[in-house]
């Protein structure tokens, strides 16, 4: 979120916008300490619902996609830390490379050799299935009974979102995070982790700074 | 059928329905409250909303409509099936959520055109990504989980 801000800050006067969405089934009260501390100057938008991750079909955070003047996604990046903290040494290490291909395509546009093919993008966005669209509505239904205040009901309908999606971290984080891990689904972040990897590597052609 | 109470929500539109009936899994409304929660309607060419209109499944129109008196009831589950839509129910609170058939999905991701929404923010001011049209705009998803 800082380094976001940052970023805007930098790149604003380059036709570039930044806009975040903080995903949360409970909303500001989970958002609003981290919004305050990044100030941002950017629009910081609330999705109590995963109406984003929905729509784009994502799969884990942060994501980021890149959209252009005409509206047409470019590019898109699953599992993207701008900024990661090392849990044991509580420094914080940026994603310099990363940023300098936002920079890269701020300055160029679509002459950015960061920007994708059709075919790429589309490859990376992946079709939706059958599947997504049955997990997409249990954790919807999940979602809406927590808010509604029946988080004890919520956890059959996750559960059934994470066996018909079980590679959807969005939901599986986020349904975790409302409960107990193990009292609820038997498992915990760090065995789903081990079960498949949680992250894919960045995949970024490494190309000369602008 | 037992009688319940029920909350609908189809698309993004959540509409409270007093008298449905209810069968199982199956959600059962009046033509009237089908209109008016899902935008559904009955015509001489099918079933339609706005101009888009599809054909009463020929030898399936039982399992959709059933007559009883004065009343005719529509099953929205059996409906779902039809359109290949999700739908989820959660029995103990009566909630049907009816999500979007895959292939629309499939569909406007391939456009490559940013599906649009709006969002707000802390404060309660709107936000529509459309907004942004001719200005690069890098779209961030972050969570505090």
């Amino acid at each position: 979120m800082p380094v976001w801000q940052e970023l805007r800050e930098e790149l604003k006067h380059k036709n570039f916008e930044v806009i975040t969405v903080g995903c949360d089934v409970k909303g500001a009260a989970a958002e609003e300490q981290w919004i305050r501390a990044a100030n941002p100057t950017h629009p910081s938008l609330i999705d109590e619902r995963h109406l984003v991750p929905e729509l784009y079909n994502t799969r884990n955070v942060p994501t980021t996609v890149w959209i252009n003047e005409d509206g047409q996604i470019v590019r898109f990046d699953e599992g993207i830390y701008l900024r990661r903290r090392n849990r044991e040494t509580g420094e914080f290490t940026v994603t310099e490379r990363y940023l300098n291909a936002l920079r890269d395509w701020a300055a160029k546009g679509s002459a950015s050799g960061y920007v994708l093919s059709a075919e790429e993008a589309q490859a990376r966005l992946r079709q939706p299935a059958t599947e997504d669209a049955q997990a997409t509505v249990h954790f919807r239904l999940g979602a809406y009974l927590v808010q509604q205040g029946h988080a004890a009901e919520a956890v059959a309908h996750f559960k059934q979102a994470h066996a018909l999606k079980p590679e959807n971290w969005n939901m599986k984080r986020q349904a975790f995070n409302l409960g107990n891990p193990e009292q609820d689904y038997g498992t915990t972040m760090q065995q789903e982790t081990q079960i498949r990897p949680s992250y894919v590597p960045l995949d970024m052609p490494a190309l000369p700074e602008a | 059928m037992p009688d319940l109470s029920a909350t609908l929500i189809y698309d993004e539109t959540q509409t409270a329905i007093a008298r449905p009936r209810v069968n199982g899994d199956e959600l059962w409304l009046t033509l009237a409250d089908l209109v008016s929660s899902t935008g559904w309607e009955i015509k001489a060419e099918g079933i339609c909303r706005g101009e888009f209109c599809v054909p009463l499944p020929t030898g399936r129109s039982d399992s959709l409509l059933s007559k009883e008196g004065s009343d005719t009831w529509f099953n929205l589950t059996a409906f779902a099936r039809y359109l290949e839509q999700p739908v989820a129910h959660d029995a103990t609170h009566s909630v049907w959520l009816f999500g979007e058939p895959p292939s629309a999905w499939q569909g406007r991701l391939n456009s490559l055109i940013a599906p649009d929404f709006t969002l707000p923010d802390l404060g309660g001011n709107l936000h529509t990504l459309s907004q942004f049209r001719g200005t690069k705009v890098a779209l961030a998803c972050w969570a505090s989980w």
